[in-house]
């Protein structure tokens, strides 16, 4: 982690949150202690239990280094008191355009869509993030301590995604976790509606699986090219950027990660995924329950949102919670997400809680914000439980934190006390 | 339908008076009744046992846009804002309403039985906003108020809308000029009506919208004022007080950043969408705390969906949202009850749970500010309108 985001501080820090801590406020001992909170691990792993009453999670140098109910503390460790709290992962959201499409910023802050032609593979969101999207100090605010931001969804082949925390830096390169992450690609009414408005192809559903297939078929070429050529240099092909880009998905090196609402876009984002042998996410999966059995049989993870937006076109007529709760019943692994700025990113864990309202089950909701967007994103070997070799990232919450009047009271990202609430954040929720 | 329904054994926040436990409704033809415990059952009544469970009134949206916005049926059922000139106060949202679309269901489906629909925020005055209920077939059937305010819109979105087009207003002293101008010549309209009654060769031919305009100066209906921005809201108070007309603050984004002045002023006002990115300038500083700061101060607030810019289904969250980041749990249920019914004029017939009323009230599972709880029943006029 790199330098602090400087001047993040503001007069209004005091009203909106609670203190986000410039770096050098923060501790940087060897091992600090978490003692007394309850915690929801969110971990597979058999020694982790899943939810510990009452536990101890111990951090060395950023790093998870022990989490139980019995843990030996180091002398000389901080040791934090969390008695009455919960501890949590910190929160994943695995499709958002935070740092890209800035925040209050309008039109000037807005990277989000190079629709200047319907397969730009070879930009990638890294390019455009600016860590003072003010989003991020809301993210922090409310235990969201990693995310994967792509490129918005105009393009039939959007560019590369990328994975990065929350905090830490004012360098995007440093915030980074995992770049690429994926592949953005995009089917339905976006793709169409951009390109029609610029008189281009696609307009049409059928145009936009042409110029997908189209785009992919030329990386195929392109690498057949480059393996025929492997010894003979003069034979080699013009270095092609775009084609590069597309063919980490082709050789499996990250997924497509496909925008696609309504059920047939769903079926042909699997169509294609088979033609092609790759690896896809089905992201937004808005009609997934109504081709259920389709989507759990691809095996294929999903991500699922934002589900409480308005139904502002006809491919999210349906929009809700009905479908991320059928597909958890059907168990497709799927991350719930806010598609920020879409959905304000700091109410992803009412998403969860809405979503329990329903009838999701409540460790799936937990997971559907932690460890499956973890998994989803490629960088659950780093985050999304708590567990021994994570990185030290953790929410702690005054109670329930699906409840509404649930509070942060701190988040940490790599052990780091990067937000503490103030008195003055703690206000609200009397009376029930 | 059965003309006497009572409920039995509920937890009713009347909003209007405390609390009751073991509470019971009692309805007839479409009104309440009595609300109270041990009541005595009238014979032949259809008796729903709730079980514990909660009773509230209808909710009440004090700023929605619901049925006359597109939203994923585009642009033939765009009916929202007549972006043709920025003085329109002669059109009427009851004539863009389409009673069949799927906002009213989503409306009743979060517990929403009543709601203002205004026109929108691209035109500085924008046309005659009304009250309805949430179900019907019948636009007319389902008035509760008709016409409930005046729409005025200050800040981005009328400079927005005409200066892109090269017309006025371009800047925020434009918006208020238009204002102020449409203002005078409602009042000169309405002196030369005055003169048109002693004398008919003096009446002025009839103009529509001016004879709008002229129930706000009569104080018929307050002009509700879109103002984000402080210095907005503070413009709309100015040009209010300068013609002593009534006014609601529609949105009230940065009233938190003068909640004092706004509190002696007892304003009303109606704030939201708070759940929402900044998607403009003029929204910068949204805050969940707003509502909290604001009845605090001595405001009356209403928390509204601006559906569909927020989905009305989810008011309640929105109003969780508040309680949670300090609005006191009283005001929270009030500002999306007997507070918004107050604003538009209507608490005679909706808000609260109290005899003489329209029995417009939803079953809850639970307490709406806890995450779990859910809407199971809803009744408008004693129709049961879901579950």
């Amino acid at each position: 982690m790199g330098k602090p985001h400087e001047g993040f501080l503001d007069p209004r820090d005091e009203l909106t949150t609670g203190q986000i801590l410039l770096k050098k406020e923060v501790n940087d001992l060897g091992y600090t202690a978490i003692v007394n909170g309850t915690i929801y691990s969110a971990s597979n792993r058999p020694d982790v239990p899943f939810r510990m009453p009452k536990g101890t999670i111990l951090i060395e140098n950023g790093t998870i280094k022990a989490v139980g109910e019995r843990v030996d503390i180091p002398e000389g460790s901080e040791v934090i008191d969390v008695a009455g709290s919960i501890v949590t992962p910190g929160l994943f959201d695995a499709h958002c355009h935070i740092g890209i499409y800035e925040d209050g910023a309008t039109d000037a802050g807005n990277d989000t869509n190079e629709s200047s032609d319907p397969v730009t593979a070879e930009v990638r969101a890294l390019d455009a993030i600016n860590p003072r999207d003010v989003a991020f100090k809301d993210a922090i605010a409310a235990g969201v301590t990693c995310v994967q931001t792509d490129p918005g969804s105009a393009n039939i082949i959007g560019g590369q995604t990328v994975v990065m925390k929350t905090w830490g830096s004012s360098v995007a390169d440093e915030l980074m976790i995992k770049f690429p992450s994926g592949m953005k690609g995009a089917l339905g009414e976006n793709p169409k509606r951009v390109y029609s408005g610029q008189d281009k192809m696609p307009k049409t559903r059928m145009g936009n699986a042409a110029v997908m297939r189209r785009a992919l078929v030329q990386a195929q070429d392109y690498l057949r090219k480059k393996e025929l050529a492997v010894d003979k240099p003069d034979k080699q092909p013009d270095f092609d950027l775009s084609k590069e880009a597309l063919a980490c998905v082709i050789r499996k090196e990250i997924p497509l990660r496909v925008h696609c609402h309504r059920a047939d876009d769903i079926l042909t984002a699997i169509r294609i995924a088979k033609e092609f042998d790759i690896d896809i996410s089905l992201e937004h999966c808005t009609e997934g329950d109504k081709v259920l059995e389709s989507v759990r049989a691809s095996g294929f993870p999903v991500t699922m949102g934002p589900c409480l937006t308005d139904k502002s076109k006809l491919e999210v007529k349906d929009i809700g919670f009905a479908a991320p709760v059928a597909l958890s019943k059907a168990g497709v692994k799927l991350a719930l997400i806010t598609d920020h700025p879409v959905f304000p990113i700091q109410y992803l864990r009412l998403s969860a809680g809405l979503a329990i309202r329903e009838g999701m089950d409540e460790d799936f909701a937990l997971l559907s914000i932690t460890r499956f967007p973890a998994e989803i994103a490629g960088v659950s070997d780093r985050v999304g439980s708590i567990e021994p070799g994570k990185d030290a990232d953790l929410a702690v919450w005054t109670k329930d934190p699906f409840e509404y009047d649930s509070k942060v009271l701190y988040t940490f990202i790599e052990g780091k006390r990067v937000y503490e609430a103030t008195n003055g954040s703690k206000i609200g929720g009397e009376n029930l | 339908m059965n003309e006497t329904i009572v409920i039995t054994n509920a937890t009713i926040y009347p909003i209007s008076s405390p609390r009751i436990e073991n509470g019971v409704l009692t309805v007839h033809k479409g009104k309440i009744q009595q609300v109270g415990q041990d009541l005595p059952i009238p014979e032949g009544a259809y008796v729903i046992d709730a079980k514990g469970k909660v009773l509230l009134p209808g909710f009440v949206d004090a700023h929605t846009h619901i049925g006359i916005w597109g939203e994923w049926y585009g642009q033939p059922e765009y009916d929202g804002n007549e972006g043709s000139n920025p003085v329109t106060p002669g059109v009427r949202a009851i004539d863009s309403i389409w009673p069949a679309h799927f906002a009213f269901e989503d409306a009743r489906s979060g517990g929403v039985t009543c709601v203002q629909i205004t026109p929108g925020s691209g035109n500085v005055i924008g046309g005659e906003t009304v009250v309805v209920k949430t179900w019907g077939t019948i636009c007319d059937d389902m008035i509760v108020r008709n016409p409930a305010g005046m729409k005025a819109a200050l800040g981005e979105n009328p400079k927005g809308s005409y200066g892109s087009r090269g017309k006025a207003p371009k800047t925020r002293m434009g918006i208020a000029s238009i204002l102020r101008n449409a203002l005078f010549k409602a009042r000169d309209y309405s002196r030369k009506l005055e003169a048109g009654r002693q004398d008919p060769s003096k009446m002025p031919d009839t103009d529509l919208d001016m004879l709008s305009l002229i129930k706000v100066l009569n104080r018929e209906i307050p002009l509700r004022v879109h103002a984000h921005r402080a210095d907005d809201i503070v413009t709309a108070i100015r040009i209010a007080e300068e013609f002593d007309i009534d006014y609601s603050i529609e949105h009230c984004t940065d009233g938190i950043e003068i909640a004092e002045f706004l509190g002696a002023k007892k304003a009303r006002v109606n704030v939201g969408p708070s759940m929402w990115a900044r998607a403009k300038i003029e929204t910068l500083n949204i805050t969940p705390k707003t509502p909290g700061v604001l009845s605090k101060a001595g405001c009356h607030v209403s928390i509204i969906s601006d559906h569909p810019f927020h989905p009305i289904q989810y008011l309640s969250t929105t109003a969780a949202t508040a309680w949670a980041n300090g609005m006191p749990e009283e005001d929270a249920l009030r500002a999306i009850t007997l507070t918004p019914a107050e604003t538009l004029g209507v608490q005679d017939r909706v808000g609260s749970l109290e005899a003489g009323k329209d029995a417009d009230f939803g079953i809850w599972t639970g307490h709406p500010f806890k995450i779990r709880s859910r809407v199971e029943a809803v009744f408008i006029e004693g129709h049961k309108v879901l579950g």
